[in-house]
């Protein structure tokens, strides 16, 4: 059974020029536990299809369904419900709060949802990303491969059932980026979590699953990775 | 869970310094209210007391002809209230054969209820302070009766049927008041001694006077429950405030620049949060579009943050009280040092309004930039131009501008003056925002013309000219009001020192029979004693307005009082002058033209009995009636120490009636003891000493001025709060804009300049509008609010400029300067 499923979504906004069209009639699915890369070039619309398949916008027609439930029927607020008990995020530019500790970064989803003992599972997470040195550590005293362990620590605290990842090497120089890569693949297969990673990085793309590729707003190739 | 992460997100930003702008404001806008609130109560108690010395009581009770019932004095012990009498005469008093009018002044026990008595051991000699009273048998008497009557110490002084030993010279009273035309000599006796005199008889002229005093709350009371029992008529009520002294005008400005000067910080502080509190929502716009993707929902995210800005103002509101009572402690014992005394304590009132200004300031200054934050979409995270919709900024300033008039009526507790103060705010604004624009649009292309880092700060200031203007506006607001407060502080304090230069006349002489007035002008001269002319003075009654009689409290018969228009009640001291006195000023008619017969009428009292130029007034002087038309109305400086009259006749009409004279003069303190020789030769003649009275209103004024002055301190930190504010909220965009140009390989040292070029340049144009704008709210408040001539500002067209240029670029380039240390590098990731 898909645990996600896309059927005819197309995204368009409106410019000075009129609307235009950013997305057209996608539809695959994505099975539980898979690992699906988004690949394409800048402004294919890989970003755009992130948001919308996290609840984050809503598309213009079509619809995405996650684990049955169709998003178009939930409001803003049930979808913020929906992504703190089911899905996990990680970004390009780490997105972690600055002024809260790489311990308290990644407690703060459990304790947005009101999960027990959210700073033990914090540390065990964190020890597990290798930063148990770093714990009371701000943001911006990290480098950008620590950061972006931290998100990875806070994107599997709630345990998600699908986590998406934006470019999350793309930041990285390619060192750094591989170990990040590796840690990602490496608790993604421990939780089992179903991953989307969007990217530009092909030998990223090539340890996935699947990969969807996007040109200008359509989907024009669906690749099983052997 | 939710209030661990508001507590957690606010004590790492107090620790790294994000909240600390915000918190400032905050804490300032409560210390300036709370000290400036405790110290001007405690001043303003101090001045009372010291300017009630002048009527020696908190307030006076005149009763004419009558006693006042007991049972009124019996209310003002229960109400906690003291209370002294006072009943006053003229009488004959008698020596070796000798006699003259004396002013008869006797005295309960508790007199001077405020103040003190001051003897000395022979006339104009300098007094010291005495606590106590008369004893039974015995007077003290002024230094010019001892001239008049050859008196010595020891000498027996007749009043009525009694005999009375003269122990002391009375050098000093409290309550001797301004009334020059009080001329006769006064004689203080016990209020037990007086039935022995034998002269308060059924219809006998006497002034019954209780004195009170207390605290405040205690004499409001207790006026509350007294006023409406009296008859006005024969009734009177009095305060310091009240009259036309130089102390009450004074003291009434004092209070009005205080409260304008007051309500300015304020307006300044919150002007600083309110620019804080936008920097505030926008840091943590991200913070919110994280939580809201991490699946926090609003509700959530809107208790925590309510509660942060609770928390941070708590935090604030404490920081600002603690910080205010030290200040104010410091400030008061530094005050009463340079005056000699303790102030006295005040009440709960100013940490009340002082907490009040806090929470309204933080909450309602935050309140739209929250809404804001709390309606950031989750999608931001991915589009990070994104911010919120649907909110407009009318609301923003709806909420902004109601806020800050809410405080100006709880501050100034007057409907009026916050709404002129509020609409001419706005419309200041409004212009001020149109030039802002215009300026930055003029710089551009004188920027272009210049080198590269001139060309670069230019183009910045152009960049960004809608956030600059607005930025303008502030830096011009906060300059101006600090130029006003200073311009105001100068002008009220050389407008004080004017009207009492050192060498203001200091005495009186008074009574000076017509073929004396050469001789005394030939002394004056001889002794190089700068005095004023000699003004004749006749003694008569207004007796009727256009042929209907006036009403007057002498007038036994028994009458319809409607019948009646409002007169004086009381003889006038009617002078003559062929040339308008010195100080007068004609408002309206013509000053008189030689031949033809008129007066000339000071405007106050023209209002009071409501005539005008052309009206016919009669007098009576003596036994003769005439009648005259008003040539002209008058207005007098009643601050000056020269005399001064309601009425001034053309010459040919009172030259005849027997007149004394009066002049002032002023006599250097140590010549005091030549006094006696100077007089000698004019026996009749009285010297009235005003010296005290000038010492007294210098010392009040001193007080005045010090706490003008640190009031102007507290409003410079405010202006400087909302500088140092409005400097950091441009950070941001500053930094993304120092990346991309350190990227491009801009030099540092290129950059600091043209950062520094372009708030050199903003600080200037901010200074030249503030100084347009402070000559004219000026020009406003001197002749709307303060009754006073306008007067322009030259050195500020220097100072504004410069000040706003030097300060300005000061505080910008420190705050940048720290961006421009920074590797390249360190600033990418931090833009992220």
């Amino acid at each position: 059974m898909a645990l996600i499923q896309v059927q005819s979504v197309s995204r368009n906004v409106a410019t000075s020029d009129g609307e235009l069209q950013i997305l057209s009639e996608l539809s695959f699915s994505i099975d539980r536990g898979e690992v699906v890369a988004v690949v394409g070039a800048s402004g294919s619309g890989k970003s755009t299809l992130l948001s919308l398949l996290a609840g984050l916008d809503l598309p213009t027609t079509g619809q995405v369904v996650i684990d049955n439930v169709n998003l178009n029927d939930l409001d803003e607020e049930q979808r913020a419900i929906l992504r703190g008990e089911k899905i996990g995020f990680i970004f390009q530019s780490f997105l972690l709060i600055q002024s809260l500790t790489a311990l308290e970064n990644v407690m703060l989803p459990a304790e947005l949802a009101g999960r027990p003992n959210p700073e033990k599972e914090a540390r065990e997470l964190l020890a597990k990303v290798g930063l148990s040195e770093r714990l009371t550590h701000y943001p911006n005293q990290l480098s950008g491969g620590e950061q972006q362990r931290v998100a990875i620590a806070r994107a599997f605290i709630g345990q998600p059932q699908i986590l998406f990842a934006d470019e999350p090497t793309g930041n990285l120089d390619s060192k750094t980026g591989e170990r990040v890569e590796a840690l990602l693949f490496e608790l993604n297969r421990e939780f089992n979590t179903t991953l989307v990673v969007v990217t530009h990085d092909d030998k990223l793309a090539q340890r996935c699953d699947r990969i969807l590729r996007l040109d200008a707003g359509q989907l024009v190739e669906q690749q099983h990775v052997a | 869970m939710w209030p661990k992460i508001s507590w957690r997100l606010l004590k790492h930003e107090l620790r790294r310094g994000e909240l600390t702008i915000m918190a400032a404001a905050v804490a300032l806008a409560v210390t300036a209210v709370l000290s400036l609130s405790v110290f001007s109560e405690r001043l303003q108690l101090g001045l009372l007391d010291r300017s009630s010395e002048f009527l020696a009581a908190d307030r006076v009770l005149r009763a004419r002809g009558a006693e006042i019932p007991t049972d009124w004095l019996d209310r003002a012990e229960q109400e906690n209230v003291a209370w002294a009498r006072r009943v006053t005469f003229n009488s004959m008093a008698f020596t070796n054969g000798e006699m003259t009018l004396v002013d008869v002044k006797s005295v309960s026990d508790g007199y001077p209820l405020r103040g003190h008595l001051e003897v000395a051991s022979a006339p104009y000699m300098d007094g010291d302070r005495i606590d106590s009273l008369p004893q039974a048998g015995e007077v003290w008497v002024q230094g010019s009766l001892f001239q008049a009557l050859a008196l010595d110490i020891g000498s027996v002084l007749e009043i009525g049927d009694a005999e009375f030993t003269v122990t002391h010279v009375l050098s000093h009273q409290p309550d001797s008041g301004f009334n020059v035309f009080a001329d006769s000599p006064t004689v203080l006796i016990h209020i037990d001694e007086l039935e022995r005199t034998g002269l308060i008889q059924p219809g006998s002229r006497v002034n019954y006077n209780y004195l009170f005093a207390g605290d405040p709350s205690d004499i409001q009371r207790y006026e509350t429950w007294l006023l409406p029992q009296l008859d006005d008529v024969t009734q009177r009520w009095t305060s310091i405030q009240d009259g036309d002294s130089p102390l009450s005008a004074a003291l009434n400005r004092a209070e009005r620049f205080m409260l304008l000067a007051s309500l300015l910080g304020v307006v300044l502080a919150a002007t600083a949060v309110a620019v804080a509190a936008q920097r505030y929502a926008q840091r943590n716009f991200d913070a919110v579009a994280i939580m809201k993707t991490l699946g926090g929902r609003t509700p959530q995210i809107t208790r925590i943050f309510t509660l942060h800005l609770l928390l941070l103002t708590g935090v604030s509101i404490v920081l600002g009280l603690i910080l205010g009572n030290v200040l104010q402690y410091g400030v008061i014992w530094w005050v009463s040092e340079q005056l000699g005394y303790a102030l006295p304590s005040g009440g709960s009132g100013p940490y009340v309004l002082a907490v009040a200004t806090g929470l309204l300031c933080a909450l309602m200054f935050s309140l739209y930039p929250l809404l804001r934050l709390l309606k950031i979409p989750p999608l931001r995270v991915l589009r990070r131009d994104i911010v919120a919709q649907g909110l407009g900024k009318w609301l923003h300033w709806l909420i902004a501008g109601s806020t800050i008039f809410l405080l100006m009526v709880i501050y100034s507790g007057s409907l009026m003056l916050s709404v002129a103060l509020f609409a001419g705010g706005v419309v200041a604004m409004l212009l001020l925002l149109a030039i802002s624009r215009l300026f930055i649009r003029a710089s551009r292309s004188a920027g272009m013309q210049a080198g590269s880092s001139w060309r670069l700060a230019m183009a910045g200031l152009q960049r960004r000219a809608a956030q600059n203007s607005m930025q303008m506006l502030s830096f011009s607001i906060a300059i101006m009001l600090f130029l006003l407060v200073l311009a105001l502080r100068n002008e009220l304090l050389d407008d004080w020192q004017n009207q009492l230069p050192e060498d203001a006349p200091n005495y009186f002489v008074v009574n000076v029979a017509p073929h004396q007035v050469a001789p005394m002008q030939e002394m004056f001269a001889a002794e190089s004693i700068q005095a004023t002319e000699l003004y004749p003075i006749v003694p008569g009654r207004l007796v009727a307005i256009n042929g209907t009689m006036v009403r007057d409290a002498v007038t036994k018969e028994e009458r319809d009082e409607s019948e009646f228009r409002e007169g004086f009640g009381r003889e006038l001291q009617l002078t003559w002058q062929a040339d308008l006195p010195a100080e007068n000023r004609i408002l309206q008619g013509e000053w008189f033209s030689p031949g033809k017969a008129g007066v000339s009428v000071e405007s106050q009292v023209a209002e009071r009995i409501n005539v005008r130029v052309g009206d016919e007034l009669t007098f009576r002087v003596a036994a003769d009636e005439f009648t005259v038309p008003i040539t002209n109305i008058r207005e007098v400086d009643w601050n000056t120490m020269q005399p001064n009259f309601y009425m001034v006749f053309s010459p040919d009409l009172l030259e005849g009636m027997p007149a004394t004279y009066i002049a002032s003069f002023h006599l250097p303190p140590e010549r005091r003891v030549e006094l006696y020789r100077l007089f000698r030769d004019f026996p009749q003649a009285s010297l009235i000493d005003v010296e005290d009275i000038l010492t007294q209103i210098r010392d009040v004024i001193g007080h005045v001025s010090l706490a003008i002055t640190f009031v102007m301190v507290l409003v410079i930190f405010a202006g400087a709060l909302v500088l140092v504010a409005q400097v950091q909220a441009s950070l941001d965009e500053r930094r993304q804009e120092l990346v991309i140009l350190r990227t491009l390989g801009a030099r540092s040292s290129l950059l600091s300049r043209a950062v520094s070029y372009e708030f050199v340049v903003l600080g200037a144009l901010a200074g030249l509008i503030a100084t347009i704008a402070m000559e004219v709210a000026v020009y406003a408040l001197q002749t709307q609010v303060f009754n006073m001539q306008p007067t322009f500002h030259w050195r500020f067209w220097l100072l504004g400029p410069s000040v706003g240029a030097v300060i300005v670029a000061a505080l910008g380039w420190s705050v940048c300067y720290r961006l421009l240390q920074h590797q390249t590098g360190a600033l990418i990731r931090r833009l992220q």
